[in-house]
């Protein structure tokens, strides 16, 4: 009974040996706990790309969409024989450089939506801090081209945006400039809030949350201002189980003038 | 000056937070206790189904053995009950002292539940010595319905304290959208915090999980009498209870991914990102692991029904089909775990030539998953069925037109199953996840239909000769053992999943980990910390066996006692 005793135990060790090794030879990534990134006037340019890799694969959400193949534009490797985004990211916009495309890109993404694709994208200037920005701009560069992002970049960034972002990304600066630049015209609003990473309105977007094409004809202008200044105070039917996933921050993001804009805007769409 | 005093209040408030574990750390402390807690518990939730199950088959259908065989299993849960709760106490001990604000968090929603939860595994634990110390007092006539009701009672106490507990963890990871960091967690709403977005599908996840855990538990059980038998008798029911046990197992595990499928739906609806680190971020290399235990359990349960067909008189009309058996399970195997969308390095991208590999990359996508795995269920359900007509030549005057239809019936399922997936390369993804619901459809239509149709043909079958109960190679044996260590190891890699998606929260977005330990381990480690907790687990097991044999003699009857031999 003893060597069957041990044929057991040998079977049971070696399954469990087996799974762990495999486990263990796989590539080993660790989910890391977003860290603020401070980065001085003499950072290097070894050090913005390794920051930058971070921020691509973790907080900036970056791969949700860029290297699935099929919701943006490869970044990381080939689009459509262009090269990676290193490559190919001076030659987008004459007159523009690799650094000007890319941060432009990442604070009005709807500038330039590459051909194929949904203009879905969200405002990354206002979901990252400056650092953050120019550490993932770096890291693109460095994807087949020359990094040229330095600490300058970054000072003037924050001076920009003032001591609200200035302190880590995401909120408006009081006095700023605000959603879409200050802009009225509702269309850039709405891109420029990312509504379309969600909704759906006159063929372009996604159809995660209600269809906004004929919200005009069920929600009246009250209704709409309410939705977006107060996402919870009503739920469509049949997205109950979305709800609390539209952000409660745009009353925050516009002035009263492009609300109020936005709001006709919604409405008219019967 | 005010600052100052901030800041002593902040150090004295994460001092307070979080306390150390000696040599394994906290988190490592927490981790082993919790799994080889839910390890027990699933065996105590999952054995008293097959029980009372057994028990019924033993009371409406005349076979004593069955009634034996449950008791027998009912021995083993008295002192698995104690283990489960000493390793639930001890996490509890861990919680509150390792994690103290967080145990104040929980206990401020939940603790009405959790009171409950106590009185019910209370009156759970005397359900079960009632239903074991009366099964010989309450054995004959109304008695006996009694006890077998009983035995059903158990199962709805033990059901209620797992919602209970399931509610708890499935908050941490989807509570209300709502509920916010700054909300007072005395003023959440007790069934508001229950009915959270993925209460229900892990619910229904576990109560099938536990089935099929307890079956394959069972399985090694009786695997492990079978080598440890002195007579031909005893190998020959132990036999018998380990087809019983696998037989079961692999049951459940065909349903149990259309659950999966359910609470994978539930959690990208509640939170896009928290289920694309699931599928698509930082645990994307779990699934291809995932996919190779599934494999094993495949290929092991079948070659289990395979070495078995050896012992049944006219399988050998059947022999000749099991290699190609054998090689649509292992090229289902490899499409199922195809890597798609990983992870990767810019280096390991350019050298992949995309972020999909170009050939293999086709492979790795639901499409040609969804069709690899429904295929193999179909060729799973064959093995059984051969297995099951071995020894039976029918003799109804449609025996030949009904194994045509039964014929036709996997064809068209099959081709149901083939069609979807290629046609699912052609069409959006919002249109291709609704394919997956008829290829599952058409399995189970099959399943179901062919199942009808080979009972009634096997009415006054002709017997070919009895199953050789016993006449098993040991080897088959240690197949059973190889599925119980899987389908545990499987069980603590799909709960390092499930928790750890919610990255650095304790409460995903509401309370957030702070702790040297907020990261969440990559899939080296945590195979270390599962494999240290299965076998934790599987020596206690062992112990409780060894309990179990010291406590009375087998049950086993002999062969003049039985009066059917049933499959």
């Amino acid at each position: 009974m003893w060597a069957t005793n041990l044929k057991i135990v040998g079977v049971v060790l070696g399954t469990l040996a087996l799974y762990t090794l495999i486990a263990n030879k796989i590539p080993q990534v660790q989910s890391e706990v977003p860290q603020a990134l401070t980065l001085g006037a003499n950072v290097t340019p070894e050090q913005l790309v390794a920051a930058g890799e971070k921020v691509f694969n973790g907080i900036g959400g970056c791969t949700t969409c860029h290297g699935l193949g099929t919701r943006a534009p490869n970044l990381l490797t080939d689009e459509r024989g262009t090269g990676p985004i290193g490559v190919r990211c001076a030659k987008r916009e004459p007159g523009k450089s690799c650094k000007q495309y890319l941060y432009e890109s990442l604070a009005d993404p709807t500038a330039y939506v590459v051909s194929g694709y949904q203009p879905i994208m969200p405002v990354m200037t206002r979901q990252l801090s400056p650092e953050q920005v120019w550490a993932a701009i770096a890291y693109l560069e460095a994807q087949g081209g020359t990094v040229d992002v330095t600490g300058d970049d970054i000072a003037k960034a924050k001076q920009a945006a003032g001591p609200a972002t200035a302190a880590g990304g995401g909120a408006t600066p009081a006095g700023g400039p605000g959603l879409a630049g200050g802009s009225t015209d509702p269309k850039q609003i709405i891109q420029a809030a990312g509504c379309l990473a969600c909704h759906k309105l006159e063929g372009q977007g996604q159809v995660i949350a209600p269809d906004l094409t004929h919200v005009g004809s069920r929600r009246d202008a009250d209704a709409i201002r309410r939705k977006i200044l107060d996402p919870a105070s009503s739920i469509t039917q049949g997205y109950e189980k979305l709800a609390g996933i539209m952000p409660k921050t745009f009353g925050s993001m516009m002035s009263a003038s492009q609300l109020e804009a936005l709001v006709e805007y919604l409405a008219g769409h019967k | 000056m005010s600052d100052v005093l901030l800041l002593v209040q902040a150090a004295a408030d994460t001092t307070h937070a979080y306390r150390d574990f000696p040599l394994i750390g906290a988190r490592a402390a927490v981790w082993i206790a919790a799994e080889v807690h839910l390890m027990f518990a699933a065996f105590v939730l999952g054995v008293p189904m097959f029980a009372v199950v057994t028990e019924a088959i033993g009371i409406f259908g005349g076979d004593e053995r069955y009634d034996r065989l449950s008791k027998e299993f009912t021995r083993l849960l008295l002192v698995a009950y104690s283990a489960t709760a000493i390793w639930g106490a001890i996490l509890v001990f861990f919680l509150a002292t390792l994690y103290p604000r967080f145990w104040a968090y929980l206990t401020a929603v939940f603790g009405t539940s959790m009171w409950v939860y106590a009185s019910l595994f209370f009156v759970e634990s005397f359900t079960l010595y009632l239903y074991y110390y009366g099964w010989d007092r309450w054995k004959k006539g109304r008695a006996k319905l009694w006890h077998w009701t009983l035995g059903i009672l158990l199962n709805v106490w033990g059901t209620i304290v797992m919602f209970i507990a399931n509610s708890w963890l499935t908050y941490m990871m989807t509570p209300p959208r709502d509920i916010t960091p700054t909300t007072d967690p005395t003023t959440i709403k007790l069934w508001h915090a229950i009915a959270n977005a993925t209460w229900m599908p892990i619910n229904v996840h576990r109560l099938i999980a536990n089935v099929v855990f307890g079956g394959a538990i069972v399985g090694a059980y009786a695997s492990y009498r079978f080598l440890a038998s002195r007579t031909a008798e005893e190998r020959a029911h132990y036999d018998w209870m380990g087809y019983v046990g696998n037989f079961i197992a692999i049951s459940a595990l065909i349903v149990l991914p259309f659950a999966g499928y359910w609470l994978g739906r539930e959690i990208y609806q509640y939170d896009q990102s928290m289920g694309i680190t699931m599928m698509g971020g930082f645990m994307s290399w779990l699934w291809v692991i995932q996919a190779f235990l599934i494999a094993v359990l495949f290929l092991t349960g079948n070659y289990y029904l395979w070495v078995g067909m050896e012992r049944i008189p006219g399988a050998e009309r059947f022999r000749p089909y099991t290699k190609w058996l054998l090689v649509v399970l292992v090229l289902g195997a490899i499409v199922w775990g195809t890597p798609h969308t990983m992870i990767a390095d810019s280096k390991e991208l350019a050298a992949m030539g995309g972020s999909h590999h170009p050939f293999l990359g086709a492979l790795g996508v639901m499409s040609a998953k969804n069709t690899a795995v429904n295929l193999m269920i179909l060729t799973t359900f064959l093995s059984f069925l051969m297995y099951r007509r071995a020894n039976r030549r029918p003799v109804v005057p449609w025996a030949d037109t009904g194994t045509r239809i039964q014929g036709a019936m996997f064809l068209v399922a099959a081709g149901i199953v083939l069609f979807y997936g290629i046609r699912g390369y052609f069409v959006e993804a919002i249109v291709r996840i609704g394919y997956s619901v008829y290829q599952v459809l058409a399995v189970l239509s099959c399943i179901l239909f062919v199942t009808v149709i080979d009972i009634l043909m096997a009415r006054g079958a002709q017997s070919l000769g009895a199953i050789q109960w016993g006449k098993m190679p040991p080897r088959s044996q240690y197949a059973l053992f190889i599925l119980a260590v899987t389908f545990t190891w499987l069980m603590g890699l799909m709960g390092f999943a499930r928790s750890g998606i919610r990255q650095y929260w304790h409460v995903w977005q509401v309370v957030e980990d702070t702790s040297k330990y907020a990261a969440t381990p990559a899939l080296g480690y945590a195979a270390r910390m599962i494999s240290l907790c299965v076998l934790i687990f599987l020596s206690l097991v062992a112990f409780v066996f060894w309990l179990g044999g010291l406590a009375e003699k087998s049950t086993f009857v002999s062969q003049g006692e039985a009066r059917h031999v049933g499959h």
